[in-house]
């Protein structure tokens, strides 16, 4: 007995390494971001004296960035889970070779390029771009539409864009298991298609759904990348406002603060997000 | 009829979106090697000069040594570290391993500014020089949870009387290990450690508060976005995009992973 109990903590040991990159480079940092949130900035100086001046400021000054961050990254992650949800559907009752293209197509475009993606977009949505170009070759337009680069909506097109691949996998993952042919019974017995997606397929995949929202919510409100190349002046997301107390005014505490607000709100949001799945995505 | 239309519309709306993700690939890779500064259709002539002006930057030298060595060292730092956590958890009661998957799980989750800036707080206040060292470390953080996802799945399917019976036979943990494990899960381990660095390579955020000087692939391309239309970008991407693919589908086809 002793030398399994000794044999069990040896093998235990392998976890050290994990737990220290884990502790070490994660969960520490994130606490002591946490503690800086509370202090303040004095001369380029940590005060290290608890206060909540940044959450009282960021109560009356940025609760407009935050909801609309919030408002922006609620849409993009509806649109791509969405259409997440219909590319994996097609590629899981599909099967063929269609579906094995659109598969090695989504799998492709996962590790494509971040920055080189979003300025494809703005040579694609740019006043000479294609988009434009088009548009006033067949005669849509008369004069390029300026909007359609440095807008929201080329965020939200540029950011949907980005995030696909990565909600169509898990939702693929999870239909993956399903069998089709015990679907087709239900189908046999006068179940209607729309019966049976809502009964048999999508309670069935709600932890998928909810994964592929919840990523494509976080990355777009933690997102300042993709809002400072092709949102515009306007488009000022709470990635930008926090960035910039990193960079020009070094004021780490305010930063912290701004991010661990954005980061409550996003619980929220996806915690709304959840239970209105489970609420709405159940066999009847 | 009706099914008919429900069906088509959805075989329409998934084209549609799978071109609109895939679109801007394409382009950089088609404009690339288009002979005009204007990224327009119809392509006039086909060119090298974006690869030759590329290639004839000093700054771009520097950057692909620095990527190379932020890659490959992310690559074998997680690999290693991820699959001795597996190899425990693989052998914890359910409810143990499943909790453990979601605490290891945890900086997958989080945006990449988050994990940025709450290393580069702590680095600041503990006076650690940033470095390339420091974004091999930042970056272990988000691939290790792949690889520990991708190893763990592996060895559960995994036959344990195999090495069940190589102990009996007298075999040591770590000579069991090197000679039954690791050979049959070695194509896995070698795929999640191409994943990782993929990842790795295509990091901007991280990178860019880690880094303290000099430039890695992605943070020139930051460099080169700001100044401009420069169609090198272009010639850069299709670069970046042949290697990451070219690594990631390799990864693929090896672990055989879909999904």
């Amino acid at each position: 007995m002793m030398g399994a109990a000794v044999a069990t903590m040896r093998r235990n040991l392998l976890l050290v390494p994990a737990i220290a990159v884990l502790g070490g480079l994660f969960l520490v940092p994130l606490v002591w971001f946490l503690v800086v949130s509370f202090y303040r900035v004095s001369l380029f100086q940590l005060v290290h004296e608890p206060n909540l001046s940044n959450y009282a400021r960021i109560w009356s000054d940025y609760l407009g960035p935050i909801g609309y961050t919030a408002g922006i990254s609620a849409l993009i992650a509806v649109v791509t889970t969405l259409l997440a949800f219909v590319v994996a559907h097609l590629i899981w009752s599909r099967g063929d070779r269609w579906g094995n293209f659109l598969l090695g197509a989504t799998l492709l475009t996962l590790f494509g390029g971040y920055l080189v993606k979003i300025y494809a977009w703005r040579t694609l949505l740019g006043r000479e771009g294609i988009v434009n170009n088009t548009l006033v070759g067949l005669h849509l337009t008369d004069n390029p539409i300026d909007a359609l680069l440095y807008s929201p909506l080329a965020v939200v097109l540029v950011l949907v864009s980005y995030l696909l691949p990565f909600a169509i996998l898990p939702v693929y993952g999870a239909l993956r298991p399903i069998d089709p042919t015990s679907l087709e019974a239900a189908r046999d017995l006068g179940a209607s298609p729309w019966g049976v997606l809502r009964d048999a397929v999508l309670p069935r995949i709600v932890p998928a759904l909810l994964t592929a929202f919840a990523l494509s919510f976080l990355v777009s409100a933690g997102d300042y990348v993709t809002p400072r190349m092709v949102g515009g002046t306007r488009t000022q997301m709470m990635g930008n406002f926090i960035e910039s107390q990193f960079g020009l005014r070094m004021n780490m505490p305010l930063g912290a603060a701004m991010t661990f607000s954005t980061l409550l709100t996003s619980i929220a949001v996806i915690a709304a997000a959840w239970i209105g799945m489970r609420t709405f995505l159940r066999a009847k | 009829m009706k099914q008919h239309v429900a069906r088509n519309l959805g075989l329409v709306v998934g084209i549609l979106t799978v071109v609109f993700m895939t679109a801007p690939l394409v382009l950089v890779v088609l404009f690339s090697f288009n002979d005009s500064v204007v990224m327009t259709f119809p392509i006039k002539g086909l060119t090298f000069d974006w690869y030759r002006a590329l290639l004839s930057r000093d700054d771009f030298w520097g950057a692909l040594r620095n990527s190379v060595i932020v890659t490959l060292a992310v690559g074998a730092g997680s690999t290693v570290i991820g699959t001795l956590a597996a190899m425990v958890i693989v052998r914890m009661r359910p409810r143990v391993s499943a909790l453990a998957m979601s605490l290891f799980g945890l900086p997958m989750m989080m945006p990449p500014l988050v994990l940025a800036l709450a290393l580069l707080t702590l680095f600041s206040a503990l006076g650690v020089r940033l470095s390339l060292m420091t974004v091999v470390l930042a970056h272990l953080t988000f691939t290790m949870p792949f690889v520990i996802l991708i190893v763990t799945a592996r060895l559960r399917d995994f036959d344990t009387a195999m090495l069940d019976s190589a102990r009996d036979l007298g075999a040591s943990p770590w000579t069991a290990f090197r000679s039954v494990t690791f050979p049959i899960i070695r194509p896995t381990l070698f795929g999640a450690g191409l994943i990782a660095m993929a990842l790795s390579l295509d990091d901007f955020i991280i990178t860019f508060f880690m880094l303290g000087g000099g430039n890695t692939l992605p943070t020139l391309v930051w460099g080169m976005l700001r100044t401009g239309v420069d169609p090198s970008i272009n010639a850069l991407g299709a670069l970046i995009l042949l290697a990451t693919l070219g690594t990631s589908a390799l990864a693929l086809r090896i672990t055989g992973y879909r999904g």
